[in-house]
């Protein structure tokens, strides 16, 4: 395949291949190929100049803006790309400034939204990246990648419940991926809500069979439930500071026959791939490969 | 003429070269100017702004939460119907809270939204006239003769309307005037419009057709605002009455089931 047309597929695919990009657009940049080829140009000229970004060449990234900015000098979406670049040569508050004029001439460009709260996050700005984001999901309350952008920044300050709020909008918007139920769950559990730690880490195991993070979640909770349930039963309300009720929680058998459920599947899984039973011959094994 | 099942005229080949070439081409021809005209006419569509997003949207959420209530837990599912309800009620995520109280006359003055309206009117002004004026000329110009004949046969109803200029008695209805190759034109180069011009094209005769019977049914102007108010209150009602089954009460059970460590059980025998 030409390389245009790799280029193309990988902005198809939308992943993130600097040195891929780079080194295919290399010879065409070089040897003027690109300029002659209509259609793609300018989108190559956009690719690589992100790629460079990433790859932190300097010289490549400023050339290319130079190109786009003659070609599309009141263009949005150029001047996000300036943004970039004057962030990737360390003047946050040049980029900040740009990022505001965008806003401000359109309102609804998403793009550039997001962009301002990257700054944020990358100047370790926590709340005020969490105010903005906020902000922008008051509007844009269906786009379940920033709610979860928003966990995280939550989880970093040890704020769960918020956390967990974000990661509920999440599910209600994707209910049937099973990592979002896994994340909620893990949450749940820091938070020391066991017993809807226990469901969501069923309903991980439900969606995605044998789904190793999910078994420890349910072996984990199981245990810590059962002996909650066994000293429950003796102490009194000593040690009763639990955010949930006891009666919440599935009966004794139950939960046995879940932990037990959770320990096969982990040790048929983990026996499974044949080699591996130390972990020395895994290794051994994937070096060989 | 021969009188009988099978009447066999001759007709002159002036008649093709000068009536049935020319209406196809005329048609073709106008249908392209209205598409381009119609691009011009519309040039982009008005681009949203964000309160416009931000009720849409809190609409959408609504939906959602009343869609996939049982994936979350009862309490968060409460949080969230008491929270949107009483948003739905106060209004809180309209455009213009003051214009809560206005009928849907006053939502038309809205000057954005006569824009919108205008452009619904103009589209359909740019369907209808053409067709009028093509009709009428053909009517003029191209009336009192046979211009071809069907190649299958019709019902003698259809006999005034295809053909209207000529009067006779026991003339086969399959000889038809030129106004009924004008309605042969009207559906048939739907497909010569979608080659030439890309499948959503504005050319297309019978969209107009549709359109017009619609309004009537419906009886509403192109293009009205929605009124969001009337719908954020409607999406409360939904949520009022949403009755919260979580999905992940019994999922201890269908786990052990899908492990194969508990026999199915049936609905009759669950615990």
């Amino acid at each position: 395949m030409s390389s245009l047309a790799l280029l193309a597929e990988i902005r198809q695919s939308s992943e993130r291949r600097p040195y891929a990009v780079l080194k295919l657009a290399e010879p065409l940049l070089n040897h003027g190929e690109i300029s002659s080829t209509s259609e793609d140009t300018w989108l190559v000229y956009e690719q690589v100049l992100l790629a460079a970004l990433d790859e932190g060449q300097q010289t490549l990234a400023d050339s290319l803006l130079g190109l786009l900015r003659t070609r599309f000098p009141t263009s949005h979406r150029v001047q996000r790309l300036e943004g970039l670049v004057k962030e990737a040569m360390g003047n946050p508050d040049d980029a900040r400034a740009l990022y505001n004029t965008v806003v401000s001439a359109d309102p609804t460009n998403v793009l550039v939204l997001k962009r301002i709260i990257a700054l944020l996050i990358a100047q370790d700005k926590p709340s005020l990246a969490i105010k903005e984001l906020v902000a922008y999901l008051d509007t844009h309350g269906n786009d379940f990648e920033a709610w979860i952008q928003l966990s995280h920044l939550y989880l970093d300050h040890h704020m769960y419940r918020q956390a967990a709020f974000c990661l509920e909008e999440v599910i209600l918007q994707q209910p049937a991926n099973h990592y979002f139920h896994l994340c909620y769950a893990e949450i749940c559990y820091t938070m020391g809500s066991l017993d809807l730690a226990l469901k969501e880490y069923l309903r991980v195991v439900e969606l995605a069979t044998d789904n190793v993070r999910g078994f420890y979640g349910v072996k984990l909770t199981a245990d810590r439930l059962i002996e909650l349930r066994a000293a429950g039963a003796a102490k009194s309300r000593r040690d009763a500071q639990l955010p949930f009720s006891l009666d919440a929680v599935p009966q004794l058998p139950v939960l046995e026959k879940l932990s037990q459920l959770a320990t096969e599947r982990l040790v048929a899984t983990y026996s499974a791939n044949n080699a591996a039973s130390t972990p020395t011959k895994a290794l051994e094994d994937w070096l060989k490969q | 003429m021969a009188d009988g099942s099978e009447q066999t005229m001759f007709l002159d080949p002036a008649i093709r070269d000068w009536v049935l070439f020319p209406i196809t081409v005329i048609m073709v021809l106008v249908g392209v100017f209205r598409h381009q005209l119609t691009i011009l006419m519309t040039g982009e569509p008005p681009k949203p702004e964000p309160k416009d997003i931000r009720q849409g949207k809190a609409l959408m959420r609504g939906q959602i939460l009343a869609q996939n209530n049982a994936y979350i837990p009862s309490a968060a599912f409460q949080q969230r119907k008491q929270y949107l309800c009483a948003a739905y009620e106060e209004g809180a995520y309209l455009k213009n809270k003051a214009s809560k109280e206005q009928s849907a006359a006053n939502l038309m003055t809205d000057p954005k939204n006569m824009e919108v309206m205008m452009d619904g009117m103009k589209k359909q002004m740019m369907g209808i006239v053409p067709q009028t004026l093509i009709m009428g000329w053909i009517q003029f110009f191209f009336s009192g003769f046979i211009l071809i004949k069907l190649p299958f046969p019709l019902g003698v109803r259809f006999k005034q309307m295809l053909q209207s200029g000529i009067m006779t008695g026991n003339m086969d209805v399959r000889w038809v005037s030129s106004l009924s190759w004008y309605f042969i034109n009207l559906f048939g180069l739907r497909g010569v419009f979608s080659l030439l011009l890309g499948g959503e094209n504005a050319a297309d005769g019978t969209r107009d057709m549709t359109a017009m019977s619609t309004m009537g049914a419906m009886g509403q102007q192109p293009g009205q605002p929605q009124d969001f108010n009337k719908q954020f209150l409607s999406m409360k009602d939904n949520l009022a009455i949403v009755y919260h089954e979580w999905d992940l009460e019994n999922v201890e059970q269908r786990v052990l089931v899908k492990y194969g460590k508990q026999p199915r059980l049936f609905k009759s025998a669950r615990k």
